[in-house]
Protein backbone atom coordinates (compact mmCIF):
# COMPACT_ATOMS: atom_id res chain seq x y z
CA UNK A 1 0.00 0.00 0.00
CA UNK A 2 2.88 2.36 0.70
CA UNK A 3 3.49 3.34 -2.88
CA UNK A 4 -0.05 4.52 -3.40
CA UNK A 5 0.09 6.45 -0.18
CA UNK A 6 3.24 8.24 -1.28
CA UNK A 7 1.55 9.21 -4.50
CA UNK A 8 -1.11 11.01 -2.55
CA UNK A 9 1.31 12.68 -0.26
CA UNK A 10 2.84 14.29 -3.30
CA UNK A 11 -0.54 15.72 -4.30
CA UNK A 12 -1.90 16.43 -0.87
CA UNK A 13 -3.22 19.87 -1.77
CA UNK A 14 -5.15 18.76 -4.85
CA UNK A 15 -8.41 18.90 -2.89
CA UNK A 16 -7.64 22.25 -1.33
CA UNK A 17 -7.08 20.70 2.08
CA UNK A 18 -6.54 23.51 4.54
CA UNK A 19 -3.47 22.58 6.54
CA UNK A 20 -3.54 25.76 8.60
CA UNK A 21 -7.13 25.12 9.75
CA UNK A 22 -6.54 21.34 9.75
CA UNK A 23 -9.43 20.77 7.36
CA UNK A 24 -9.61 17.98 4.78
CA UNK A 25 -11.85 18.25 1.74
CA UNK A 26 -13.89 15.04 1.37
CA UNK A 27 -14.70 13.30 -1.91
CA UNK A 28 -18.28 13.79 -3.05
CA UNK A 29 -20.48 12.75 -5.94
CA UNK A 30 -23.98 13.59 -7.14
CA UNK A 31 -26.47 11.50 -9.09
CA UNK A 32 -29.65 12.76 -10.71
CA UNK A 33 -32.83 10.70 -10.54
CA UNK A 34 -36.28 11.53 -11.93
CA UNK A 35 -37.58 12.89 -8.63
CA UNK A 36 -34.42 13.73 -6.69
CA UNK A 37 -30.73 14.39 -6.58
CA UNK A 38 -28.59 12.15 -4.38
CA UNK A 39 -25.44 13.72 -3.04
CA UNK A 40 -22.83 11.58 -1.30
CA UNK A 41 -19.83 12.54 0.82
CA UNK A 42 -17.10 10.09 1.79
CA UNK A 43 -16.45 10.73 5.49
CA UNK A 44 -14.22 7.99 6.91
CA UNK A 45 -12.92 8.30 10.47
CA UNK A 46 -16.09 10.17 11.48
CA UNK A 47 -18.96 9.46 13.93
CA UNK A 48 -22.53 10.41 12.98
CA UNK A 49 -22.86 12.70 16.04
CA UNK A 50 -19.95 14.82 14.83
CA UNK A 51 -21.46 15.67 11.44
CA UNK A 52 -23.27 18.94 10.66
CA UNK A 53 -25.12 19.62 7.43
CA UNK A 54 -26.33 23.13 6.56
CA UNK A 55 -28.24 24.48 3.58
CA UNK A 56 -28.21 28.23 3.09
CA UNK A 57 -28.74 30.41 0.01
CA UNK A 58 -28.46 27.47 -2.35
CA UNK A 59 -25.23 26.18 -0.80
CA UNK A 60 -24.97 22.91 1.11
CA UNK A 61 -22.14 22.65 3.61
CA UNK A 62 -20.98 19.49 5.36
CA UNK A 63 -18.68 19.69 8.36
CA UNK A 64 -17.43 16.76 10.42
CA UNK A 65 -14.94 16.31 13.20
CA UNK A 66 -12.59 13.35 12.83
CA UNK A 67 -12.58 10.69 15.55
CA UNK A 68 -8.83 11.12 15.79
CA UNK A 69 -6.25 13.42 14.25
CA UNK A 70 -5.42 12.31 10.74
CA UNK A 71 -1.70 12.43 10.31
CA UNK A 72 0.00 12.25 6.95
CA UNK A 73 2.07 9.06 7.07
CA UNK A 74 5.22 10.58 5.61
CA UNK A 75 4.78 14.19 6.64
CA UNK A 76 4.01 14.07 10.32
CA UNK A 77 3.62 17.84 10.47
CA UNK A 78 0.50 17.58 8.25
CA UNK A 79 -2.27 16.90 10.73
CA UNK A 80 -6.00 17.25 10.18
CA UNK A 81 -8.97 17.39 12.54
CA UNK A 82 -12.00 18.07 10.30
CA UNK A 83 -13.71 17.46 6.99
CA UNK A 84 -15.46 20.40 5.36
CA UNK A 85 -16.96 20.96 1.93
CA UNK A 86 -19.53 23.33 0.41
CA UNK A 87 -21.36 22.68 -2.84
CA UNK A 88 -24.02 24.51 -4.84
CA UNK A 89 -27.43 22.88 -4.56
CA UNK A 90 -29.22 22.30 -7.92
CA UNK A 91 -31.83 25.01 -8.58
CA UNK A 92 -34.93 22.80 -8.63
CA UNK A 93 -34.56 21.36 -5.11
CA UNK A 94 -37.24 21.48 -2.41
CA UNK A 95 -35.02 22.69 0.45
CA UNK A 96 -37.63 21.87 3.13
CA UNK A 97 -37.59 18.19 2.26
CA UNK A 98 -33.85 17.52 2.19
CA UNK A 99 -32.90 14.46 4.24
CA UNK A 100 -29.63 12.74 5.11
CA UNK A 101 -28.32 9.45 6.44
CA UNK A 102 -24.89 8.21 7.43
CA UNK A 103 -23.85 4.59 6.81
CA UNK A 104 -20.36 3.06 6.72
CA UNK A 105 -18.68 6.44 6.75
CA UNK A 106 -20.69 7.74 3.80
CA UNK A 107 -23.14 10.60 4.14
CA UNK A 108 -26.03 10.42 1.69
CA UNK A 109 -28.09 13.58 1.23
CA UNK A 110 -31.35 13.26 -0.69
CA UNK A 111 -32.48 16.47 -2.40
CA UNK A 112 -36.06 16.07 -3.69
CA UNK A 113 -36.91 18.01 -6.84
CA UNK A 114 -39.75 20.52 -6.93
CA UNK A 115 -42.49 19.58 -9.36
CA UNK A 116 -43.30 22.78 -11.19
CA UNK A 117 -45.55 23.88 -14.01
CA UNK A 118 -49.14 23.91 -15.13
CA UNK A 119 -51.01 20.64 -15.20
CA UNK A 120 -52.02 19.71 -18.74
CA UNK A 121 -55.33 17.96 -19.17
CA UNK A 122 -55.22 14.81 -21.28
CA UNK A 123 -58.13 14.96 -23.68
CA UNK A 124 -60.51 12.06 -24.28
CA UNK B 1 11.53 -39.40 -23.33
CA UNK B 2 9.59 -37.13 -20.99
CA UNK B 3 8.09 -33.81 -21.93
CA UNK B 4 9.61 -30.85 -20.13
CA UNK B 5 7.09 -29.33 -17.74
CA UNK B 6 6.10 -25.83 -18.81
CA UNK B 7 6.05 -23.21 -16.07
CA UNK B 8 2.56 -22.16 -15.04
CA UNK B 9 3.22 -18.45 -14.95
CA UNK B 10 0.52 -16.00 -13.92
CA UNK B 11 0.34 -12.24 -14.29
CA UNK B 12 -1.70 -10.12 -11.88
CA UNK B 13 -2.55 -6.72 -13.32
CA UNK B 14 -3.89 -3.80 -11.28
CA UNK B 15 -4.62 -0.21 -12.25
CA UNK B 16 -6.91 2.51 -10.88
CA UNK B 17 -10.61 2.09 -11.69
CA UNK B 18 -13.94 1.78 -9.83
CA UNK B 19 -13.32 2.04 -6.08
CA UNK B 20 -9.57 1.66 -6.77
CA UNK B 21 -10.11 -2.08 -6.33
CA UNK B 22 -7.36 -3.08 -8.77
CA UNK B 23 -4.76 -0.84 -7.17
CA UNK B 24 -5.58 -1.81 -3.58
CA UNK B 25 -5.73 -5.53 -4.38
CA UNK B 26 -2.51 -5.86 -6.35
CA UNK B 27 -0.64 -3.50 -4.06
CA UNK B 28 -1.63 -5.65 -1.09
CA UNK B 29 -0.63 -8.89 -2.84
CA UNK B 30 2.77 -7.46 -3.83
CA UNK B 31 3.42 -6.50 -0.24
CA UNK B 32 1.97 -9.69 1.25
CA UNK B 33 3.90 -12.01 -1.07
CA UNK B 34 7.03 -9.87 -0.74
CA UNK B 35 7.38 -9.71 -4.49
CA UNK B 36 10.59 -8.30 -5.97
CA UNK B 37 10.63 -5.25 -8.24
CA UNK B 38 12.01 -6.35 -11.60
CA UNK B 39 11.18 -3.48 -13.96
CA UNK B 40 8.86 -0.70 -14.98
CA UNK B 41 6.78 0.50 -17.92
CA UNK B 42 7.19 3.97 -19.38
CA UNK B 43 5.40 5.88 -22.10
CA UNK B 44 6.15 9.38 -23.46
CA UNK B 45 2.48 10.37 -23.12
CA UNK B 46 2.25 9.45 -19.44
CA UNK B 47 2.43 12.38 -17.02
CA UNK B 48 6.01 12.81 -15.78
CA UNK B 49 5.66 11.30 -12.31
CA UNK B 50 8.14 9.47 -10.13
CA UNK B 51 7.92 8.35 -6.52
CA UNK B 52 10.74 8.21 -4.01
CA UNK B 53 10.53 5.61 -1.28
CA UNK B 54 13.36 5.24 1.21
CA UNK B 55 15.57 7.08 -1.27
CA UNK B 56 14.69 4.69 -4.11
CA UNK B 57 13.25 6.20 -7.31
CA UNK B 58 10.16 4.33 -8.51
CA UNK B 59 8.16 4.61 -11.72
CA UNK B 60 4.39 4.79 -11.43
CA UNK B 61 3.92 1.57 -13.44
CA UNK B 62 6.05 -1.23 -12.08
CA UNK B 63 6.62 -4.95 -12.63
CA UNK B 64 7.13 -7.36 -9.74
CA UNK B 65 7.84 -11.07 -9.56
CA UNK B 66 7.95 -13.91 -7.11
CA UNK B 67 8.51 -17.40 -8.49
CA UNK B 68 5.85 -17.96 -11.16
CA UNK B 69 3.70 -15.00 -10.15
CA UNK B 70 4.26 -11.68 -11.90
CA UNK B 71 2.45 -8.48 -10.98
CA UNK B 72 2.11 -5.20 -12.81
CA UNK B 73 0.71 -2.26 -10.88
CA UNK B 74 -0.06 1.27 -11.95
CA UNK B 75 -0.27 4.02 -9.36
CA UNK B 76 -1.59 6.47 -11.95
CA UNK B 77 -4.79 6.23 -14.02
CA UNK B 78 -4.31 4.82 -17.52
CA UNK B 79 -5.26 7.60 -19.91
CA UNK B 80 -7.38 6.55 -22.91
CA UNK B 81 -4.66 7.82 -25.27
CA UNK B 82 -2.13 5.31 -23.93
CA UNK B 83 -4.42 2.44 -22.92
CA UNK B 84 -4.03 0.47 -26.16
CA UNK B 85 -0.24 0.73 -26.23
CA UNK B 86 0.03 0.05 -22.50
CA UNK B 87 -2.06 -3.11 -22.63
CA UNK B 88 -0.37 -4.28 -25.85
CA UNK B 89 3.02 -3.90 -24.17
CA UNK B 90 1.75 -5.96 -21.24
CA UNK B 91 0.52 -8.66 -23.65
CA UNK B 92 3.94 -8.67 -25.38
CA UNK B 93 5.56 -9.00 -21.96
CA UNK B 94 3.36 -12.04 -21.30
CA UNK B 95 4.36 -13.66 -24.59
CA UNK B 96 8.04 -13.02 -24.02
CA UNK B 97 7.91 -14.44 -20.49
CA UNK B 98 5.66 -17.39 -21.35
CA UNK B 99 2.93 -16.22 -19.00
CA UNK B 100 -0.02 -18.60 -19.33
CA UNK B 101 -2.80 -16.61 -17.71
CA UNK B 102 -3.64 -13.10 -16.60
CA UNK B 103 -5.88 -12.11 -13.70
CA UNK B 104 -7.20 -8.57 -13.34
CA UNK B 105 -9.11 -7.50 -10.20
CA UNK B 106 -11.46 -4.61 -10.81
CA UNK B 107 -14.62 -3.02 -9.39
CA UNK B 108 -18.26 -2.95 -10.43
CA UNK B 109 -20.96 -0.56 -9.25
CA UNK B 110 -23.78 -2.45 -7.57
CA UNK B 111 -25.46 0.50 -5.82
CA UNK B 112 -25.54 -1.49 -2.60
CA UNK B 113 -24.08 0.24 0.45
CA UNK B 114 -24.05 -2.91 2.53
CA UNK B 115 -20.70 -4.68 2.62
CA UNK B 116 -22.57 -7.92 3.43
CA UNK B 117 -23.75 -7.86 -0.19
CA UNK B 118 -20.15 -7.85 -1.47
CA UNK B 119 -19.61 -10.27 -4.30
CA UNK B 120 -16.92 -11.01 -6.87
CA UNK B 121 -18.08 -11.78 -10.39
CA UNK B 122 -15.83 -13.50 -12.89
CA UNK B 123 -15.47 -12.89 -16.60
CA UNK B 124 -13.11 -15.29 -18.38
CA UNK B 125 -11.89 -15.48 -21.96
CA UNK B 126 -10.95 -19.13 -21.60
CA UNK B 127 -12.84 -22.24 -20.40
CA UNK B 128 -10.03 -23.27 -18.03
CA UNK B 129 -10.32 -19.97 -16.18
CA UNK B 130 -14.09 -20.15 -16.20
CA UNK B 131 -13.76 -23.53 -14.48
CA UNK B 132 -11.54 -21.94 -11.78
CA UNK B 133 -14.18 -19.26 -11.34
CA UNK B 134 -16.94 -21.76 -10.71
CA UNK B 135 -14.75 -23.92 -8.46
CA UNK B 136 -14.36 -20.86 -6.26
CA UNK B 137 -18.11 -20.10 -6.20
CA UNK B 138 -17.74 -16.95 -8.24
CA UNK B 139 -20.80 -16.08 -10.29
CA UNK B 140 -20.29 -15.16 -13.92
CA UNK B 141 -20.55 -11.53 -14.97
CA UNK B 142 -23.56 -12.10 -17.19
CA UNK B 143 -24.48 -8.73 -18.69
CA UNK B 144 -23.46 -5.12 -18.50
CA UNK B 145 -21.26 -2.65 -20.31
CA UNK B 146 -17.51 -2.49 -19.83
CA UNK B 147 -15.72 0.69 -20.81
CA UNK B 148 -12.26 2.18 -20.48
CA UNK B 149 -9.05 0.32 -19.78
CA UNK B 150 -10.94 -2.81 -18.67
CA UNK B 151 -12.47 -3.08 -22.14
CA UNK B 152 -9.06 -2.55 -23.76
CA UNK B 153 -7.55 -5.28 -21.55
CA UNK B 154 -10.25 -7.80 -22.48
CA UNK B 155 -10.05 -7.05 -26.22
CA UNK B 156 -6.27 -7.19 -26.46
CA UNK B 157 -5.72 -10.32 -24.38
CA UNK B 158 -8.48 -12.06 -26.32
CA UNK B 159 -6.79 -11.08 -29.58
CA UNK B 160 -3.41 -12.29 -28.32
CA UNK B 161 -4.97 -15.59 -27.22
CA UNK B 162 -3.71 -15.16 -23.67
CA UNK B 163 -6.30 -16.51 -21.18
CA UNK B 164 -7.68 -13.70 -19.03
CA UNK B 165 -9.84 -13.70 -15.93
CA UNK B 166 -11.43 -10.41 -14.87
CA UNK B 167 -12.55 -10.40 -11.23
CA UNK B 168 -15.21 -7.74 -10.69
CA UNK B 169 -15.92 -7.01 -7.03
CA UNK B 170 -18.95 -4.93 -6.11
CA UNK B 171 -17.89 -1.56 -4.75
CA UNK B 172 -18.62 2.13 -4.53
CA UNK B 173 -17.48 3.37 -7.95
CA UNK B 174 -16.68 6.96 -7.02
CA UNK B 175 -15.00 6.61 -3.64
CA UNK B 176 -11.92 4.54 -2.68
CA UNK B 177 -13.33 1.28 -1.35
CA UNK B 178 -10.68 -0.65 0.61
CA UNK B 179 -13.48 -2.59 2.37
CA UNK B 180 -14.55 -4.06 -0.97
CA UNK B 181 -10.87 -4.61 -1.76
CA UNK B 182 -10.60 -6.94 1.23
CA UNK B 183 -13.25 -9.08 -0.47
CA UNK B 184 -11.39 -8.79 -3.79
CA UNK B 185 -8.10 -9.83 -2.15
CA UNK B 186 -9.80 -12.86 -0.58
CA UNK B 187 -11.35 -13.84 -3.93
CA UNK B 188 -8.03 -13.50 -5.74
CA UNK B 189 -6.27 -15.50 -3.00
CA UNK B 190 -8.77 -18.34 -3.53
CA UNK B 191 -8.03 -18.37 -7.26
CA UNK B 192 -4.28 -18.34 -6.62
CA UNK B 193 -4.68 -20.93 -3.84
CA UNK B 194 -2.68 -18.85 -1.38
CA UNK B 195 -3.37 -17.80 2.20
CA UNK B 196 -3.75 -14.10 2.93
CA UNK B 197 -4.17 -12.20 6.14
CA UNK B 198 -6.19 -9.01 5.57
CA UNK B 199 -6.08 -7.79 9.18
CA UNK B 200 -3.58 -5.07 8.32
CA UNK B 201 -5.70 -3.54 5.57
CA UNK B 202 -8.87 -3.93 7.67
CA UNK B 203 -7.29 -1.87 10.46
CA UNK B 204 -6.35 0.89 8.05
CA UNK B 205 -9.53 1.16 5.99
CA UNK B 206 -10.49 4.66 7.12
CA UNK B 207 -6.97 5.95 6.62
CA UNK B 208 -6.71 4.37 3.17
CA UNK B 209 -9.96 6.09 2.16
CA UNK B 210 -8.56 9.47 3.14
CA UNK B 211 -5.13 8.85 1.65
CA UNK B 212 -6.48 7.77 -1.73
CA UNK B 213 -8.84 10.69 -2.38
CA UNK B 214 -6.54 12.25 -4.96
CA UNK B 215 -5.96 9.08 -6.96
CA UNK B 216 -9.71 8.42 -6.96
CA UNK B 217 -10.46 11.92 -8.23
CA UNK B 218 -7.77 11.69 -10.92
CA UNK B 219 -9.14 8.30 -11.96
CA UNK B 220 -12.66 9.69 -12.25
CA UNK B 221 -11.34 12.60 -14.34
CA UNK B 222 -9.74 10.09 -16.71
CA UNK B 223 -12.82 7.87 -16.82
CA UNK B 224 -14.92 10.89 -17.79
CA UNK B 225 -12.65 11.38 -20.79
CA UNK B 226 -13.62 7.94 -22.04
CA UNK B 227 -16.18 7.97 -24.79
CA UNK B 228 -19.53 6.69 -23.64
CA UNK B 229 -20.88 3.74 -25.61
CA UNK B 230 -23.51 4.54 -28.21
CA UNK B 231 -26.01 2.13 -26.74
CA UNK B 232 -26.60 1.55 -23.08
CA UNK B 233 -26.83 -2.07 -22.01
CA UNK B 234 -29.02 -2.41 -18.91
CA UNK B 235 -26.63 -2.77 -15.97
CA UNK B 236 -28.19 -5.76 -14.24
CA UNK B 237 -25.89 -5.55 -11.24
CA UNK B 238 -27.25 -2.20 -10.17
Amino acid sequence: MKKNIEFHNNHVFYFEDDLEQRILSPLSCIKEHESKWVLEFDLPLVDKKDISVFVDSGIITVEAKLKETYCDEHRKSCQYEYFKKSLTVPSNVDSDKISAKFVNGRLTVVLPKITRGTKIKIED
Amino acid sequence: MTAKKQPNRILLLGFPGNGLIGTFTISYLISHLQMKLIGDINHPDLPPTLFVENGEILSPIRIYRKDDIYAIISDIPIFPEVAYEFVSSVAEFCRKNKIRKVIVPSGVDTQSTDSKDAKTYGLATDPSLEKIMYENDMPKFLAGSIIGTDATVISIFRNYGIPLLMLYTSCHPFFPDPQASVFAITSLAKVLQIQVDTKDIQKRIDYLRIQHRNLMQETLDVLQQEKQPQTKVPPIYR
